[in-house]
C-alpha cells in the first residue's frame, strides 16, 4: 500500500485496503510486529536516498538530518517495543496478538520535526491497528521511506500502513483518509489541532503547542560532566523546532558558575555544536524574529545578549518564561531555587524538563511537575532523544490509542 | 528648552515647504539633537560607537527597535502627549511614544494626509470609524483624525463610541449621503469597515456614495474579526459603498512614528499617472529602508527585509525605528508591507476596536 495517490478516491481505496490487510493479520503476535518494526527501523536509518533528499525539504542541514534520523531509528528498538507492550498490556503481551482495539488510526503529523511518522506507524502497529499517516509539510519523505523499509522486511504488516501527504486543511483528502478512522492523533499548533477538533470531534487525540525547559541546580552546576555541551546539543537538534527543544534554562543563582557566566559558556558551547551540526537555512521571517528578539533584549534592564554563530543566548535575570523564536535561541534565567520552577512555568504548556540536579532534588520536583502537566523529566543531553515509551501529553503511548483513560503519566528517565 | 522649541518650529516650517525639504541636513541635525537630549538613545548609540561626528550620511544613524519603546522613555524633553501602541495581551508591554512637540506631529500628519488623500483639495464630510480622542486620548490615530477633521472636514462625525462602532448611525449617515448625493470621506480602522461590510451583507444593504467619496483604512485585520484580503476589501468598498478602488487608500502608520505612508492610487490618479503598481508612499521627511535582518544592510531591490523608517517628524524622540514589519521596495518611491516577523505579537490600530471589546 505505497502512499502516492493522485486523488482522494485513490487514497480512500488505499486506506480500505490497509484495513482489510489488518484484518488478515489475524493472530500475529505483538512480538512479531516489534521484530519487523525494529528491522525496518534499522533499514530506514541507513536509507541513503532519504538522507540525501530530506535536508532540502526539511530545511535542516545534512548533519542535523543525519542525527535526527539516527535518533528516530534508535527509538524503534525491538527490545524497547517488547518492553513497552509488556509494560502497558501486561506480562506476556509480546507473545499475544494486540488487544481488541481500533481497526484504523489516523495520524496528522506536525511539520516542525522530521521523522515523526516513524513512531506514529510503530505505535499504531503495536496496538494492532491499520495506520494512515498524513506527513507534515516539511517532511513528506520519512514516513514513506519507513513504509518502504517495512515492506522489505514484512510485506503483510506493511500492507496495513498508508502514508500520504496533502496540504493541511484540504477536506476531501482528510475525509478520504480519516472517514473510517476510529481515532486520529494530531500534532501541530493549537490553531491546527483546534481546526481538526471542529471536524473530528471526539475521535481526535490532539497534541498542541508545548515547550520544554532545562534546569540546573547548584549541585548540577558542579558536576564533572560536559553539561554545557549536552545542553547545547539539546538546543541545536532539529534547530530547536520541536516540543522537546529547550527554550529556557533555569540556573540556581548562587552556584558556580553564576547564571551569567553559564550563559556565556552556553553561547560558546552552541558555537562549538554548530561546527558539527550547522543550522539549516532560515527564511526572512525567522531571521527577522531573531533580530527583533536580540534587539528587544538589549533594552531590558539587566539582560545580556550573546549572539554567536551557533545561536542566541539571552541572559535574563527575571524568571518569567517567555517564548523565544527558535533557531537555537535560549534564555538563561537565574532562580534562587529550582523548587520555584513549578510556580514559574505555565500549567499544561511544558512537555519536558531536562534536569541537571541530584537524585533527591529531582525526586522533590517530580510531583509538582506532574501536576503542572509535564510528561517527561530527563537528564540534560537526552531531551531530544525520547524513547517510544514517552507519555506524550501525559498519556500512555499505547493505552491512549486504545481509548483507555490512564493516569497522568510523567516519565522520569535516569 | 529654547533651542528644542526653535528646532521644532523650524522643522514645522520646513515640512510646509514639502518638495524642497532637505532630508540629509535635517537628519544630521536631528540626530545631534537626539544624541544630546535622549539619554537612553545616546547610550544605545555609544555602545555602537556612533556619535554625531561619526555620522556622515543619514543612513549611518542607528535605528532603535520598535520594542525599545516598550522598555525605555525615549524622549528628548517633557512630552506634550503620550501615545500607546495597541495590543491584545500584556498592557504593561505596550509601546509608549512620548511626543514633546505635537506641532511637528500635526504638521507632518496633515501635510501627508492632504497630499495623498485630498490631492483635489476636496472639502468633504468626514466620518471617522475610530474612537475620538476623548474616548482614546492615548491613540495617535485618533489624534491624527481629529486634526484632519479640524483642518479639512466640512463636517466631522465620530462613529465609534464607548459601545463600539455605532452601526445604525453609520448606516443612517450613509443613506443620507446617498440620498443627497454627498461625497464622504470615511476614515477608520480596517476592522470597522469589515464590520460594516458584514452588517450590510447580512441585511442586503448597499449604497452609492456621491462622486469624489473616498475611503482611508488602516491597521489591517489583526483582531478577532473576519480576515479580509485586500482585494476583498476593495471589492466590498465598491459593492457596499460605491467607492471605486482608486479612491480607497490604505494608510500605514505606527504609534512610534509621527509620519505615515499612504497607498499611491489616489495621488497617482490625480497626477495622471498609471495606478500600478500600488505602493505605499510617504512625505519627503520620511524615508524607509529595507534591511537584511542579519546584517542590517539594505537588501537587494525587490527583496524582502525588515522595514526601517527614518521619520524626521520624530524629532522629539528617536527618528530611526526598526519595525517588526517585513516589506520590500516598490518602484523607486514606494514600499509594500508583506507581513510580520515570525512570532511578532499583533499590534497596531487594527486592534483598537478589539481592545474596546467592540468588534
Amino acid at each position: 500500500m505505497s502512499g502516492w495517490c493522485e486523488t482522494p478516491a485513490e487514497l480512500a481505496e488505499l486506506v480500505g485496503g490497509a484495513v482489510r490487510a489488518r484484518d488478515r493479520l489475524g493472530a500475529r503476535t505483538l512480538g512479531d510486529a516489534a521484530e519487523a518494526l525494529g528491522a525496518a527501523a534499522v533499514r530506514w536509518g541507513t536509507d541513503a536516498q532519504l538522507l540525501a533528499d530530506l535536508p532540502a525539504v526539511a530545511r535542516l542541514s545534512p548533519p542535523l538530518v543525519a542525527a535526527a534520523v539516527r535518533i528516530a531509528a534508535a527509538a524503534i528498538d525491538t527490545r524497547a517495543m517488547r518492553a513497552l507492550v509488556e509494560h502497558e498490556f501486561g506480562a506476556g503481551a509480546a507473545g499475544r496478538p494486540a488487544p481488541r482495539g481500533p481497526s484504523l488510526i489516523g495520524h496528522v503529523l506536525a511539520g516542525n520535526v522530521p521523522a515523526l511518522g516513524v513512531p506514529a506507524i510503530a505505535l499504531g502497529c503495536l496496538v494492532g491497528a491499520a495506520v494512515v499517516v498524513k506527513s507534515g509539510h516539511d517532511d513528506p519523505l520519512s514516513a514513506p521511506a519507513f513504509h518502504r523499509a517495512l515492506e522489505a522486511v514484512d510485506p503483510l504488516l506493511a500492507a496495513t500502513v498508508v502514508t500520504a501527504y496533502w496540504p493541511g486543511g484540504e477536506r476531501s483528502w482528510e475525509e478520504a483518509a480519516f472517514a473510517r478512522a476510529d481515532l486520529v492523533v494530531a500534532s501541530g499548533t493549537d490553531e491546527t489541532v483546534a481546526a481538526l477538533a471542529g471536524r473530528l470531534g471526539a475521535r481526535l487525540l490532539a497534541h498542541g503547542d508545548r515547550v520544554s525547559v532545562a534546569a540546573v541546580s547548584r549541585e548540577g552546576l558542579g558536576r564533572d560532566e560536559p553539561l554545557l555541551e549536552r545542553l547545547a546539543l539539546d538546543i541545536a537538534l532539529h534547530d530547536q523546532r520541536g516540543c522537546l527543544s529547550p527554550r529556557a534554562v533555569y540556573v540556581e543563582a548562587d552556584g558556580s558558575p553564576s547564571p551569567q557566566a553559564f550563559a556565556e559558556r552556553l553561547a560558546a558551547a552552541l558555537d562549538a555544536v554548530a561546527r558539527e551540526l550547522p543550522p539549516g537555512p532560515a527564511g526572512v521571517e525567522e531571521r527577522a524574529a531573531l533580530r527583533l528578539l536580540a534587539d528587544e533584549a538589549e533594552w531590558e534592564p539587566g539582560s545580556r545578549v550573546l549572539n554567536g554563530a551557533g545561536g542566541l543566548v539571552v541572559y535574563d535575570p527575571r524568571p518569567a518564561f517567555r517564548p523565544t523564536t527558535g533557531r537555537r535561541t535560549i534564555r538563561v534565567h537565574a532562580v534562587n531555587n529550582l523548587a520555584a520552577l513549578p510556580l514559574i512555568l505555565a500549567p499544561g504548556r511544558v512537555e519536558c524538563v531536562g534536569l541537571a540536579a541530584s537524585g533527591p532534588e529531582v525526586a522533590a520536583l517530580v510531583p509538582a511537575l506532574r501536576a503542572l502537566g509535564v510528561a517527561r523529566v530527563c537528564p540534560i543531553g537526552r531531551m531530544q532523544q525520547p524513547a517510544l515509551a514517552w507519555p506524550r501529553g501525559q498519556r500512555l503511548p499505547l493505552g491512549s490509542l486504545l481509548g483507555r483513560p490512564g493516569p497522568d503519566v510523567l516519565e522520569v528517565e535516569g | 528648552m529654547g533651542s528644542a522649541v526653535s528646532l521644532a518650529a523650524e522643522l514645522v516650517a520646513a515640512i510646509a515647504t514639502r518638495a524642497s525639504f532637505e532630508f540629509e541636513a535635517w537628519a544630521q541635525r536631528i540626530f545631534r539633537h537626539q544624541f544630546e537630549r535622549n539619554a537612553p538613545y545616546r547610550a544605545f548609540c555609544e555602545r555602537r560607537g556612533v556619535r554625531p561626528e561619526t555620522v556622515a550620511r543619514w543612513e549611518d544613524v542607528p535605528p532603535v527597535p520598535a520594542a525599545a519603546f516598550r522598555r525605555a522613555e525615549l524622549a528628548c524633553g517633557p512630552p506634550e502627549a503620550i501615545f500607546r501602541t495597541s495590543g491584545t495581551t500584556d498592557g504593561a508591554a505596550r509601546g509608549r511614544h512620548l511626543v514633546p512637540h505635537l506641532a511637528v506631529y500635526r504638521a507632518s500628519a496633515l501635510g501627508a494626509f492632504e497630499h495623498f488623500m485630498l490631492p483635489d483639495g476636496a472639502h468633504l464630510t468626514h466620518l471617522f470609524l475610530v474612537p475620538s480622542p476623548e474616548l482614546r486620548p492615548d491613540s495617535s490615530l485618533a489624534r491624527m483624525c481629529a486634526w484632519v477633521g479640524e483642518a479639512f472636514g466640512r463636517d466631522v462625525e465620530w462613529l465609534v463610541g464607548g459601545d463600539g462602532l455605532d452601526v445604525e448611525r453609520l448606516l443612517a449617515r450613509l443613506a443620507d449621503a446617498e440620498r443627497c448625493g454627498d461625497a464622504l470621506l470615511l476614515a477608520g480602522v480596517t476592522s470597522a469597515f469589515v464590520q460594516l461590510f458584514d452588517v450590510c451583507a447580512a441585511r442586503r444593504l448597499a449604497f452609492r456614495l456621491g462622486p469624489g467619496s473616498r475611503v482611508m483604512d488602516t491597521g489591517g485585520t489583526k483582531g478577532p474579526e473576519r480576515r479580509l484580503s485586500r482585494a476583498g476589501f476593495l471589492r466590498a468598498c465598491w459593492t457596499v459603498l460605491g467607492v471605486a478602488g482608486y479612491c480607497c487608500v490604505n494608510e500605514y502608520g505606527m504609534t512610534e512614528l509621527c509620519s505615515q505612508r499612504y497607498d499611491s492610487v489616489l495621488r497617482d490618479r490625480f497626477d495622471g499617472r498609471g495606478l500600478e503598481p500600488r505602493r505605499l508612499l510617504g512625505p519627503p521627511w520620511l524615508r524607509t529602508r529595507i534591511l537584511d535582518p542579519d546584517t542590517l544592510e539594505p537588501v537587494r531591490p525587490g527583496e524582502i527585509g525588515l522595514l526601517c523608517h527614518h521619520d524626521l517628524a520624530n524629532v522629539g524622540s528617536v527618528s530611526v525605528v526598526l519595525t517588526e514589519d517585513l516589506g520590500r521596495a516598490v518602484a523607486p518611491d514606494g514600499i509594500e508591507v508583506t507581513g510580520r516577523a515570525a512570532g511578532a505579537a499583533p499590534r497596531g490600530c487594527g486592534l483598537l476596536l478589539a481592545e474596546l471589546g467592540l468588534s
